[in-house]
C-alpha cells in the first residue's frame, strides 16, 4: 500500500472521525533482467540538440540519407546515451524556443466524441471532503453484485483506524455492510449529494463502501468510481487496452 | 479475421469483438493547455538538472540496462518473480477459448485492480451463459492481450447495457484488527491520480 492519507467520514448516526486510508496496490510487476541480474528501466538522451528530422531536413535538405552515410549529423556524441535523471519542466513555443513569461493557461472541454465545446479560464475545484467536511454515508445500499455490474471502479482507500474509537467506529460499518451483502453509497456536501472531490482539483468519484467482518478483524474499502458500465456513444479505438 | 474474446462455458464456446472503453469516450474530458504570447499551444519540453541540454519530444529513449550500463535488447530480457525465478512468457489468450469460472462472488470482481474495460459484442452468445449473465452472474477467465510475462484475470459482467470484460490484476487486503492501528497522518497526502488533464 501506498503512503497514507487522512480521511474524514461520518457513519449512519452522522457521527464523524478522521481516519487513515491507503491506496490499494496491485502486487509489483515481474523483475525484468538476464541471466540472473536485474535491468532497470531508465530514460537517456538518444539525440541532441538540431539533430532531429525537422533539424536535418532545415539544415541539409530533403534528400539527406547520403549525408548520413557519408558523415554522422545526426548523432550529438557529446550527449547522446547518457542517462536521463531529474529533469524541470519546461514550456516552449511551437518553433521550440523556451517560454520567458508566464503563459495564459486555458480549459477545453470536449465531448465523447472529441469535438471541443468549450474554452474557458480555469477555475479551480475544491475539495468536497476535508477535515471539516466528511463524506457521508447516504443511507443508499445496494447488493455488491450489482454495484460490480453497474460501475467500473479503477481506485480503492482501504480505511483504517488510528485508535480504539476510530476501530469500534470502522467496525460496526464493516459489520453492518458484510451482515447485510450491500455496499453503501457515500456522498459530499450538506446532505451527501455531492461527488466525492478528496483533493484541489481532484476527480468527482461515486464512493461506495464495502465492509468485510472476520471474527474481531475487519476490511472497510472505499470503492472510487468516475465511470459506469454502458457503452461509448463514440467509437473507441479497437482493441488496445486503455 | 477480428480478434475476438473467446470463452468456454460449460463446453459451449462464445466469440466476443471487443472494444476498449475509456471514462473520455463516455462523458468527454477536460484539459488544461498552455498559450504562448501569440495564443498558440506550447509544448512541453524537459531541461537536464544541470541545464545543459533541453529535452524536446523525440530527443529521448528508453530501455532496460544492466548494472554495468549495458543495454537489453527486447529480444534479450528474461523476467523474474519476487524470488528471482525465471518466468515463462505467457501467450496471448486472443482468439484462444479461456474457460470460464464461476459464477464467482462480486466481491472477486472488487479484489482486482482494474487495468482496462472492454465493452464486448456477441453474434451468437451461448443461451446458457446469457440467461447465466442476464441473472447477474459474474464469471472470471485468464486474459493476456498480449503475450508478455504476466496474464491478468479478466471478468465477464453484464448489464441492460451489455455484456463487458474487466480486466485487471489481483490485489490482497490486511485485516484490521484492534491492536493494529495506524498512526493518522499529520496532513494530506495529493493522491497520484487526476482526470483533469494537465496538457502543458
Amino acid at each position: 500500500m501506498t503512503a497514507m492519507r487522512r480521511l474524514h467520514i461520518s457513519n449512519a448516526g452522522a457521527r464523524n472521525a478522521v481516519i487513515a486510508a491507503s491506496s490499494v496496490q496491485p502486487p509489483a510487476p515481474p523483475r525484468m533482467g538476464k541471466s540472473g541480474q536485474t535491468a532497470t528501466f531508465r530514460r537517456y538522451v538518444a539525440a541532441g540538440e538540431g539533430t532531429l528530422d525537422a533539424d536535418l531536413t532545415a539544415r541539409l535538405g530533403d534528400d539527406y540519407a547520403q549525408a548520413l552515410i557519408d558523415d554522422d549529423p545526426e548523432i550529438a556524441f557529446d550527449v547522446v546515451g547518457r542517462f536521463i535523471d531529474t529533469t524541470q519542466t519546461v514550456l516552449v513555443t511551437e518553433a521550440g524556443e523556451p517560454l520567458f513569461a508566464a503563459p495564459q493557461i486555458v480549459e477545453i472541454s470536449y465531448g465523447p466524441d472529441g469535438t471541443e465545446l468549450e474554452r474557458k479560464e480555469p477555475s479551480e475545484t475544491p475539495a468536497t471532503v476535508t477535515d471539516a467536511l466528511p463524506a457521508r454515508w447516504t443511507g443508499r445500499t445496494m447488493p455488491t453484485g450489482e454495484v460490480v455490474r453497474k460501475f467500473a471502479f479503477k481506485r480503492t482507500l482501504q480505511l483504517q483506524h488510528v485508535d480504539g474509537v476510530t476501530f469500534d467506529f470502522l467496525y460496526a460499518m464493516a459489520k453492518e455492510l458484510s451482515e447485510g451483502g450491500v455496499m453503501v453509497l457515500l456522498g459530499a456536501g450538506d446532505k451527501g449529494k455531492d461527488p466525492l472531490i478528496l483533493q484541489l482539483n481532484g476527480s468527482p468519484y461515486r464512493g461506495f463502501l464495502e465492509g468485510r467482518v472476520d471474527g474481531e478483524r475487519y476490511i472497510l474499502l472505499l470503492h472510487l468510481s468516475n465511470m459506469e458500465l454502458k457503452r461509448p456513444t463514440a467509437k473507441a479505438a479497437d482493441g488496445e487496452p486503455s | 479475421m477480428a480478434r475476438e474474446i473467446v470463452v468456454s462455458f460449460q463446453g459451449t464456446e462464445s466469440s466476443f469483438a471487443f472494444k476498449s472503453m475509456d471514462r473520455s469516450a463516455l462523458y468527454g474530458r477536460r484539459r488544461r493547455v498552455a498559450l504562448d504570447a501569440d495564443g498558440t499551444p506550447c509544448a512541453r519540453a524537459s531541461l537536464l538538472d544541470d541545464g545543459s541540454l533541453l529535452l524536446r519530444s523525440g530527443m529521448t529513449g528508453q530501455g532496460y540496462f544492466l548494472p554495468d550500463g549495458q543495454f537489453l535488447k527486447q529480444s534479450d530480457l528474461e523476467a523474474f518473480d519476487a524470488a528471482g525465478t525465471p518466468l515463462d512468457k505467457v501467450p496471448s489468450t486472443i482468439g484462444v477459448a479461456q474457460e470460464l469460472h464461476g459464477p464467482v462472488s462480486p466481491t472477486e470482481v472488487l479484489d482486482m485492480r482494474l487495468e482496462s474495460i472492454y465493452a464486448l459484442e456477441s453474434d451468437g452468445m451461448d443461451p446458457a451463459l446469457k440467461n447465466e449473465l442476464d441473472s447477474g452472474s459474474i464469471f472470471r477467465f485468464d486474459f493476456n492481450f498480449r503475450e508478455d510475462y504476466r496474464a491478468e484475470t479478466a471478468f465477464l459482467v453484464a448489464n441492460d447495457n451489455g455484456a463487458f470484460a474487466l480486466v485487471g490484476v489481483p490485489v490482497t487486503h490486511e485485516w484490521s484488527s484492534f491492536d493494529l492501528a495506524v498512526e493518522l497522518p499529520a496532513d494530506e497526502t495529493d493522491s497520484d491520480d487526476d482526470d483533469l488533464d494537465f496538457d502543458f
